[in-house]
């Protein structure tokens, strides 16, 4: 299938779900004649309108590739456990094993990426902390 | 003349050399905090103002040290901007759009420079704006009420039609997906929580730097992931030389007008430097814009928002000086700062405190001139960051992201919201949707609509509010023209 | 750096054995609920830099910026994961009894923290500009009643919020039907003034701190003040109480602590802000700031609260604003 058409066809899905989730929306008060749906629902129906025109024009019918999908998800995959080790790991740590992850995925030995993260997210930790006065996370395991 | 004198003493303040130190400090370090990607210039406000009362400074020496972390932001912002993409707050935004094709083409160096001294003409003439007519202009802001913000949303909508490129369906798409985000968090109108899905920290809506470092940075650094792993896109051959006289000559008139767009836009409260460069950049195209090279590398479309933002923080302190009300996220910050040191702003403070007033307004002046000389000589510097090889570029890109957005809320969940924003990005530039009428739409959305109501709130329902004033009149004509402009000009040139 | 705080405190607990389980301050953490610059900010900013300053703490008070939820996400995280933790400080006042009555903070209540104190009051006021019809508060109401629709209060909350809450209060108190009120609501009580201004609305129900200003300049004109005596600053604007209207509007600024402090913890933090709240030093930062004086300490204080979130609930389910 066309790529735009499939774009529309998910926009179009976008469109209803918004719609119908704006529809549901029930206010006591209103401070205003419009309420909190008549935005939302104007946008839904937008949307609408635009998704179909792409499934009826749709443009040229390339589908992009996404060669890379694999690390890409490796790197989505570490950005959410990193959000998660933060905390526990600390910030130098986890961000170092997340540089040294992503340079490895780029193309990087794991020695020079750990290295330079390391290195960076020490700089970035010295910083913020001491520079700035923003505090990062230390990790679980640090003594104290 | 009255006004001059008060200046004099101004710069006395201004001069002295603790407050020239301080004024440098803050220019410096604004710099350093607006080039690092998700702290924009509030948070870098934000963050300096317990140092500042902790020094014990008097309150014209601390809003001088904050002023200067204001402008150095706006400065800074620009540098990620045009070396990454990734716009560093949302006056930034704009920049990517002319500013990234040029350093792509190696012409960082001029990039850098001409933005550099695009801001340092716009908030220039913006200071001599507030120093001569802030009184005046205070009265030209107060005349906006809801309506008349909400005809100027719409104007600033229609200008962004001349963005859509190739498939104008997708740019408008790409704006109602700002719009839809924009809904999200409690409504005002009726204290209703929108598309929270049981999640308070969305009841004060999506954070636009949030948005704006996902959508830009992390879809960037998919993007790259995916040209490195084809081969593609070595490291890029890097241009310093400054920008030439002729070229800035060439962008003179666009950074004069920019100035002046963005000026009177940044003395609306609420109307802030996006709008303002947004605009500016807008009307540039529509009117130089010969062959189409806005949006390949045009330095007119990097001078233009340039001048634009920085006038508009020029303007954002008219209402915040004249008034006590902020007219931007970073002079609420100030305004807040300032009461901490005791100065209650509002129309007296001219004549209550006016060596704080005038003392910041002469800083403003030698700010601008400190960032211009600390910035041209640093282009070089700057620009060098895109020959790091990709392999650290992009993980840098990624962890300063990161650190950015979570040093401001200590937030797991917006690292995991800024993420699934990054692949929609990602998978908006792959599939054609530009990414600016998305942010654009974002900071837009929230404006319109809440004006629209309380336009109607006010009437009780009547539409006819929105036409009422004489100056929604003439936004809405402006809005009618700029949007049927491209076919205006059409018309005119076939028929010469 | 939390844990560090409670090693401390720890070994200094032990330490001070003598004390008779006396507590002491670690290193001390205020949390604002909001982002920099805002009312929590301050509270949390000024009162901790004088916790410091007056050495009743030994190292300087850290503030913490957690917005959200308008105060949920912080309330949230501090039952959650700070319970016990003697050496946190959460900034409060009306805005989050409000929302705690209103249900906005999911499904928490007033019950789940330890209320510790509050330290000054600012007022509601009612402004009109200076060259508006009414010169008393007699006047707006007449006219309100006549015609509502014809005047939209404007005011800095959400619609439920406390510009909000002020009005119906006073429309209730003045024997107006709430509903038929037109209240618009704008981002913050800067930019409802500067409607005010404008003309596009003609009240603001602002707070006394943010309209005294404009009132010296001339522009503004204060109907009244939603306190029960006069303030000190506003010595010739009546109380609405005093002109027949029951409505009280005090915007206390105060603190919370976590659920589970110990008491003699609890106690001592009663003690210590009863000595700030007493000291010169906060009385030049509260009139610099607008705030009349108001000290509630422990246990008083949290009957304080209990009641006023009760009283917020019924208005607010009376003016239909919840179930």
């Amino acid at each position: 299938m066309n790529p735009d058409r499939a774009v529309g066809i998910l926009l179009f899905l976008l469109a209803v779900g918004y719609g119908l989730e704006a529809l549901g929306l029930e206010a006591e008060y209103l401070a205003d004649p419009l309420g909190p749906k008549a935005f939302p629902l104007l946008l839904a129906a937008v949307l609408l309108g635009l998704s179909l025109l792409m499934v009826a024009f749709p443009g040229p019918g390339a589908w992009p590739g996404f060669p890379a999908w694999a690390r890409q998800g490796v790197a989505l995959l570490s950005f959410v456990v990193y959000a998660y080790a933060l905390v526990p790991l600390g910030f130098v740590l986890a961000s170092s094993l997340e540089v040294g992850l992503l340079a490895r995925l780029l193309g990087a030995g794991w020695a020079k990426g750990l290295a330079a993260g390391f290195a960076f997210a020490l700089a970035l930790y010295l910083t913020f902390v001491f520079g700035l006065g923003i505090p990062l996370p230390l990790g679980a395991w640090w003594p104290g | 003349m009255d006004v001059l004198t008060q200046l004099a003493h101004g710069f006395a303040v201004a001069l002295t050399p603790l407050n020239l130190a301080l004024a440098f400090a803050g220019a410096f370090l604004g710099t350093l905090i607006g080039a690092l990607p998700g702290i924009g210039p509030v948070n870098g406000v934000a963050i300096l103002i317990p140092i500042a009362y902790a020094l014990k400074l008097p309150p014209e020496s601390a809003l001088i040290l904050l002023a200067g972390v204001y402008y150095g932001a706006e400065y800074g912002g620009r540098i990620s901007s045009i070396l990454l993409n990734v716009p560093g707050d949302a006056g930034a935004v704009i920049t990517t759009l002319d500013g990234y094709p040029m350093a792509q083409k190696g012409k960082a160096g001029e990039a850098l420079a001409l933005s550099a001294l695009s801001s340092f003409i716009g908030g220039t003439l913006s200071v001599v704006g507030l120093t001569l007519f802030a009184p005046l202009l205070a009265q030209w802001a107060i005349r906006f009420g809801p309506a008349e913000y909400f005809a100027l949303m719409v104007f600033a909508f229609t200008t962004l039609a001349s963005l859509a490129g190739r498939s104008p369906v997708k740019a408008l798409a790409s704006s109602v997906f700002g719009l839809m985000l924009a809904t999200v968090g409690l409504d005002p109108g009726s204290g209703v929580p929108r598309f929270t899905f049981g999640q308070l920290k969305l009841y004060d809506g999506v954070d636009f730097l949030i948005v704006a470092i996902g959508l830009f940075a992390i879809s960037e650094v998919l993007v790259l992931m995916e040209q490195t792993f084809l081969g593609r896109g070595g490291a890029i051959r890097v241009e310093t030389t400054l920008v030439s006289l002729k070229t800035f000559l060439a962008s003179l008139w666009s950074i004069l007008r920019g100035a002046a767009i963005g000026f009177f836009i940044g003395v609306l409260p609420g109307a802030g430097a996006s709008i303002a460069s947004a605009i500016a950049y807008t009307t540039e195209k529509r009117l130089v814009d010969r062959e189409g090279t806005f949006g390949q590398g045009d330095p007119r479309g990097v001078a233009a928002p340039e001048a634009a933002n920085n006038a508009a923080a020029g303007g954002a302190m008219v209402p915040m000086l004249t008034l006590g009300v902020p007219g931007s996220g970073t002079t609420a910050v100030l305004l807040g700062a300032l009461m901490m040191f005791n100065v209650t702003p509002g129309p007296l403070i001219f004549q209550n405190r006016p060596e704080v007033v005038w003392g910041l307004i002469a800083s403003m002046y030698i700010g601008n001139l400190m960032l211009l000389v600390l910035n041209l000589p640093l282009v070089g510097v700057f620009a060098r960051i895109l020959a790091i090889p990709r392999w650290f570029l992009v993980p840098a890109i990624a962890t300063l992201s990161f650190v950015g957005v979570y040093a401001v809320n200590n937030s797991a969940f917006d690292l995991l919201f800024m993420t699934g924003i990054g692949v929609w990005g990602y998978l908006m530039r792959k599939f054609g949707f530009p990414l600016a009428p998305m942010i654009l739409g974002l900071v837009l959305g929230r404006l319109m609509e809440v004006n629209l109501r309380r336009a109607l709130a006010i009437s009780g329902g009547d539409w006819g509010i929105l036409f009422s004033s004489p100056i929604a009149k003439v936004l809405w004509i402006l809005a009618l023209l700029s949007l049927f402009f491209p076919w205006l000009v059409g018309r005119l040139a076939k028929a010469r | 750096m939390r844990k560090l705080g409670r090693l401390a405190v720890a070994a200094l607990a032990l330490g001070l054995f003598s004390g008779a389980g006396a507590f002491s301050p670690g290193n001390v953490e205020c949390i604002a609920p909001a982002n920099p610059g805002g009312g929590w900010d301050f509270t949390c900013r000024s009162v901790g830099k004088l916790l410091y300053d007056l050495k009743l703490v030994p190292r300087p008070v850290k503030v913490t910026n957690m917005p959200g939820g308008g105060g949920g996400v912080a309330f949230a995280h501090v039952v959650a994961k700070r319970k016990g933790d003697a050496n946190l400080l959460v900034a409060a006042s009306p805005a989050t009894t409000l929302r705690l009555a209103q249900g906005k903070y999911g499904n928490f209540t007033a019950d789940d923290v330890r209320w510790l104190a509050a330290l000054g009051a600012d007022f509601g006021v009612i402004a009109v500009r200076t060259d508006a019809p009414w010169k008393t508060l007699d006047d707006l109401i007449a006219d309100l009643k006549k015609d509502p629709a014809k005047i939209a209060f404007g005011g800095g909350s959400a619609v439920g919020g406390q510009d909000h809450m002020k009005v119906l209060l006073l429309a209730k108190a003045a024997g107006i039907d709430p509903l038929k009120v037109k209240y618009v609501p704008f981002s913050g009580g800067g930019e409802a003034l500067t409607s005010l201004l404008g003309g596009f609305v003609q009240v603001f129900p602002g707070d006394a701190s943010e309209t005294i200003e404009q009132m010296k300049a001339g522009k503004v004109r204060i109907l009244a003040v939603l306190s029960e005596k006069r303030l000190a600053a506003l010595p010739d604007v009546p109380t609405a109480k005093e002109l027949g209207y029951d409505a009280i509007w005090a915007v206390w600024r105060g603190f919370y602590m976590p659920p589970g402090v110990p008491d003699d913890a609890y106690d001592w933090w009663v003690g210590t802000m009863r000595k700030v709240a007493d000291s010169p030093q906060w009385a030049k930062i509260r009139e610099g700031r607008g705030l009349a004086p108001f000290f509630k300490g422990g246990s008083e204080f949290e009957a304080f609260i209990k009641q006023q979130v009760k009283d917020f609930r019924e208005l607010s389910r009376s003016l239909g604003l919840i179930k």
